[in-house]
């Protein structure tokens, strides 16, 4: 059944949400990379629940005036207007109060959003019929996904992707060092609204499938995901892209292929386990990679100083460093180094004396950065220059026995 | 002499002021308050001008959703009989009737109904499905639970509610009779209901309907996105042509299933309106239970190609019903 | 071709101020109602390099970030080489302090120098060889061309300073105003960008440096430029860097044995 779900073979209503939802992973996973380097993730949760009382809002004035309360392109009007209204709090709260943006944050997120639960309150008791669904947009519905909704999140999606393309360098700029955009001149408060205009697209868009709670972790965790795989900050963008679209394809898949499986739900906990993975298993940042790097760094630095005090007939105390000069054919079961341990030895100390000439001069600069106890000279510098600086430090020395 | 007299009309007039006020009571109308408007509308059936009944829940409004507002709160502390549909309907206020009953006289229906006459509910091993007024057969006993209702808390009235519920009763019947009738017409393979959730069990089992809904018993679940696959490739494997949405129920996911049909080449079309859990237009035929039902039945045997009369059992459904 | 009059009336000798790449009249900046920068005048002079002096907290910064428009003057006119500064924004280079950036954005060495030339590529500019050779270019002119493909982050702090250098150099611009950028930095570094200044200098453009020590003034500036809060004194470093500008600048905070220790040093 899920072989059939991924392979969009699961029917009509499947297939549009699984693309869909797809087209939605994408613009939000590259919008939210921008984001989480300007470290302003929280204000898009700002932002999603400042949506309820716009939807309400537009609701209760297209059903007095006796239209279809629930037409789609109206509600998400009222949407954008009501998370504009609370952006524009959320600025002039930390512009002109002594409130910390957290704190903004947490205050324009409660009140619009509470604003919104009782509006939904009072739209039950309206004798205007039909008020169901509203709470869709909580937790996103995606059962009723038309061909329309899929345009309209196919639409917003590559206009917003379009936008960021355009704008991409400024925002990174204004992301790394906002200081040195302004005096290139840049608009930054303009800058960072352009940004949360685009967030705000990407979260009406994406209300019917995931809905306006879960929103946030769409636009997030994608991001933090790509992190860890590259530091590049274009690559960033990208690999969250990619991550947010293929949370979100499986998840719809998923979602289509069991019964009583909520669509947005899913997606996150999709979105949450390429998370899991990258955070332990990514080769540079990743746990296990650094418990591996740790463990190893370990080795080399007890086999490094083991072979320096074997050079310097100094005593050998720890129990690792034995068992790893033994395990290396280096010292003997009694402690006493062996032909090869002795030549190891030799060979370390004197590439400790180059070291020490490399880091004195300020011609090797570059290799001298890479000194860290253990990196091998040869991978810094060329025979020339190690021949160079062996004839100034003399020939090799006896290992004492 | 003229003392005398004046003295006897005296004592007359004191001794019936103890009457005049006895009546003046009973005039003042028993203040109900009712959770859905089948409940409201069985109470004014039967209490007539004797009570006033207020709805908490209007035309569209979903009493699995139903969240009670302040102004509702004040309205049943200070009613003198407030009733409820029970059976798990308004789940999420029971806890506050249960409060509520130590105060005030509140009655739950439909609690009272015989088990073995009830589906059972598809989530809840073991709750039932509340939808019992979809079939005339079973709110009938409802009724009576209302009169009992009302006349425990107005026993001095228990004459005319008795005598209103009869009148009722009987157009209950009639109600009974026309649909039977009705659906019975019924080509037997386009017995089959498709609706928004799954509210319509007891009508099912009352006419020999097959009865499929988008989301389960209660409106709170989930519409599963792979129901909707599912639902989809029945309509197209039984040829079903036409299916229903509901009057307080979003009618996006009937639309998605239409939709999911005809990109199978399979034509489906919205056969009606039908109201599920809440009645009609206040003030109108349809804001009635007996309107309700008349247009429920009307419209499903309509669009599955019965024979029926145009505006229903009575020539009272609004036209374009 | 304002004529910008100082808040005291003078006009400065000898240079008109159209040609002042650096013209600065009555600025006053404030955090909340304290000000950080009180009624400053400054012109600086082509073609030299300046440094700007003061104590901890005298507005140093405030005031070159006030200049530049980072932060939002309460009053005060700025003339970039005798226009307004939005129309020479191209001919500025800004250095900021390092403590500005977060090390950890993921970014190479390389993009960060790349990112001076933003205005040349404009939005959707492709980077061609071009650019990246010129980036390798500026960043070998600071001794950082080895590393170019490191993420920032692995950098000490003298070599992110001079990556910044990199950036301001890529830009190619005719006024360099730099935040602090001997503090805390080894002395490979301090050397490194000392010499790049002084080739810059040569080459005509105008450096002004917001420097945090006095011992190194005389030897490296032409110019200086003492404030705290209120201008004290501006002019060549033989004529403002006295121990009388010195005193008036830092108040009690320099003892008298450490002034007549630079004053020897200027002798």
């Amino acid at each position: 059944m899920l072989i059939d779900a991924l392979l969009l073979q699961l029917g009509y209503n499947a297939t549009l949400v699984a693309i869909g939802a797809t087209l939605l992973g994408i613009s939000a996973g590259v919008t939210g990379t921008f984001l989480f380097l300007r470290k302003r993730a929280l204000v898009s949760d700002a932002i999603s629940h400042a949506t309820l009382p716009g939807v309400c809002l537009a609701f209760i004035l297209m059903a007095s005036f006796g239209g279809d309360g629930r037409n789609l392109i109206g509600l998400l009007l009222g949407s954008a207007l009501s998370a504009t209204a609370g952006l524009w709090c959320l600025n002039w709260l930390t512009r002109n109060t002594r409130l910390a943006e957290d704190a903004a944050i947490g205050s324009v997120l409660s009140v619009f959003f509470g604003f919104g639960i009782v509006l939904l309150t009072v739209i039950q008791t309206m004798g205007v019929g039909r008020q169901a669904g509203l709470e869709g947009f909580l937790l996103g519905s995606t059962a009723g996904m038309l061909w329309a909704d899929a345009m309209v999140i196919a639409v917003g999606g590559a206009v917003t992707l379009l936008l960021i393309l355009l704008i991409r360098r400024p925002m990174t700029l204004v992301a790394f060092d906002p200081e040195y955009a302004a005096a290139r001149g840049l608009p930054v408060s303009k800058i960072d609204m352009a940004m949360m205009g685009l967030v705000m697209a990407v979260t009406v868009v994406g209300l019917k499938i995931v809905g306006l709670i879960l929103i946030v972790a769409l636009l997030i965790i994608p991001a933090v995901t790509a992190r860890f795989w590259t530091e590049r900050s274009d690559h960033v963008v990208l690999l969250a892209g990619l991550a947010g679209g293929v949370s979100a394809y499986v998840g719809a898949a998923l979602s289509a292929s069991a019964p009583n499986l909520p669509t947005g739900p899913i997606i996150v906990l999709m979105s949450f386990a390429l998370f899991m993975i990258s955070l332990l298993f990514a080769p540079n940042r990743g746990v296990l990679a650094a418990i591996l790097r740790h463990f190893k760094f370990q080795r080399r630095v007890h086999l490094r100083q083991g072979l320096l005090a074997l050079a310097q007939g100094q005593p050998i105390y720890e129990n690792l460093t034995l068992r790893l000069l033994r395990k290396g054919g280096l010292v003997r079961a009694d402690g006493v180094a062996t032909d090869k341990g002795k030549a190891c030895a030799a060979k370390a100390l004197r590439d400790e004396h180059r070291w020490a000439v490399v880091r004195s001069d300020q011609t090797h600069e570059a290799a001298a950065a890479l000194y860290d106890g253990l990196r091998k000279i040869e991978s810094v510098l060329t025979q020339d220059q190690i021949a160079e600086i062996d004839r100034r430090i003399g020939g090799p020395q006896e290992v004492p026995a | 002499m003229w003392i005398r007299q004046l003295a006897l009309m005296g004592l007359m007039t004191v001794m019936s002021l103890p009457m005049v006020a006895v009546q003046a009571r009973a005039e003042a109308p028993l203040k109900i308050v009712a959770t859905t408007g089948m409940i409201a509308d069985a109470a004014r059936q039967i209490g007539g001008d004797l009570v006033t009944v207020r709805g908490l829940m209007g035309p569209g409004v979903d009493p699995h959703a139903y969240r009670q507002t302040r102004s509702d709160i004040v309205a049943m502390t200070r009613a003198d009989l407030v009733l409820w549909h029970g059976l798990y309907l308004e789940a999420q206020m029971g806890d506050f009737f249960h409060d509520l009953a130590r105060k005030r006289q509140v009655v739950a229906v439909a609690e009272g109904l015989p088990k073995d006459l009830l589906r059972s509910h598809d989530t809840y091993a073991d709750k039932y499905d509340p939808h019992v007024w979809m079939t005339p057969v079973l709110w009938k006993l409802v009724v009576i639970e209302v009169q009992k209702a009302l006349t425990e808390a107005r026993p001095e009235a228990a004459d005319v509610f008795a005598a209103n519920a009869e009148t009722h009763l009987a157009e209950l019947d009639q109600l009974i009779a026309y649909g039977e009738s009705v659906l019975v017409t019924v080509p037997d393979n386009n017995k089959v209901l498709v609706t928004a959730h799954d509210a319509f069990g007891y009508f099912g089992q009352s006419y020999g309907f097959e009865v499929l809904g988008i989301q389960g018993i209660s409106t709170q679940s989930e519409a599963g996105l792979n129901r909707i696959g599912e639902l989809v490739n029945l309509l197209v494997e039984r040829q079903i042509t036409a299916v229903f949405v509901e009057s307080s129920v979003s009618d996006r996911s009937m639309r998605a299933l239409i939709e999911g049909a005809a990109a199978q080449g399979h034509d489906v079309r919205v056969g009606g309106e039908l109201f599920s859990d809440a009645m009609g237009a206040d003030g109108t035929y349809e804001g009635t239970y007996i309107g309700m039902l008349d247009h429920n039945i009307t419209t499903i045997g309509g669009a599955l190609g019965a024979d029926v009369p145009e505006r229903g059992m009575a020539g009272k459904l609004s036209a374009g019903s | 071709m304002l004529d910008l009059a100082c808040s005291d009336g003078r006009v400065k000798q000898g240079q008109t101020l159209e040609d002042s790449p650096l013209a600065i009249r009555g600025l006053t900046v404030s955090y909340g109602q304290k000000p950080a920068v009180f009624s400053v005048d400054m012109t600086v002079e082509a073609g030299k390099m300046t440094a700007i002096i003061g104590p901890n907290g005298a507005g140093k910064s405030t005031m070159l970030k006030a200049a530049l428009g980072i932060v939002p003057p309460v009053s005060g006119q700025v003339q970039v080489f005798g226009k307004t500064l939005d129309a020479q924004r191209a001919r500025i280079a800004y250095v900021p302090q390092r403590a500005s950036v977060d090390w950890d954005f993921p970014t190479r060495v390389i993009d960060v120098v790349l990112m001076g030339l933003y205005r040349e590529l404009g939005l959707l500019g492709r980077l061609r060889a071009k650019h990246r050779a010129k980036a390798i270019e500026c960043l070998d002119r600071v001794g950082m061309g080895d590393f170019a493909s490191r993420q920032i982050g692995q950098l000490s702090g003298g070599q992110q300073q001079r990556v910044f250098l990199a950036r301001a150099l890529a830009q190619g611009a005719d006024l360099y105003l730099l935040d602090e950028p001997f503090a805390g930095v080894d002395a490979a570094t301090e050397k490194a960008i000392i010499t790049v200044l002084k080739s810059l200098r040569a080459a005509g453009k105008t450096v002004v440096v917001v420097h945090h020590d006095l011992a190194t003034v005389a030897e490296y500036f032409d110019n200086v430029f003492l404030i705290n809060t209120r201008k004290v004194a501006e002019g060549t470093v033989s004529e403002a860097f006295t121990s009388e500008t010195l005193q008036a600048a830092y108040g009690g905070r320099l003892a008298t044995a450490q002034v007549d220790k630079l004053a020897l040093a200027m002798g």
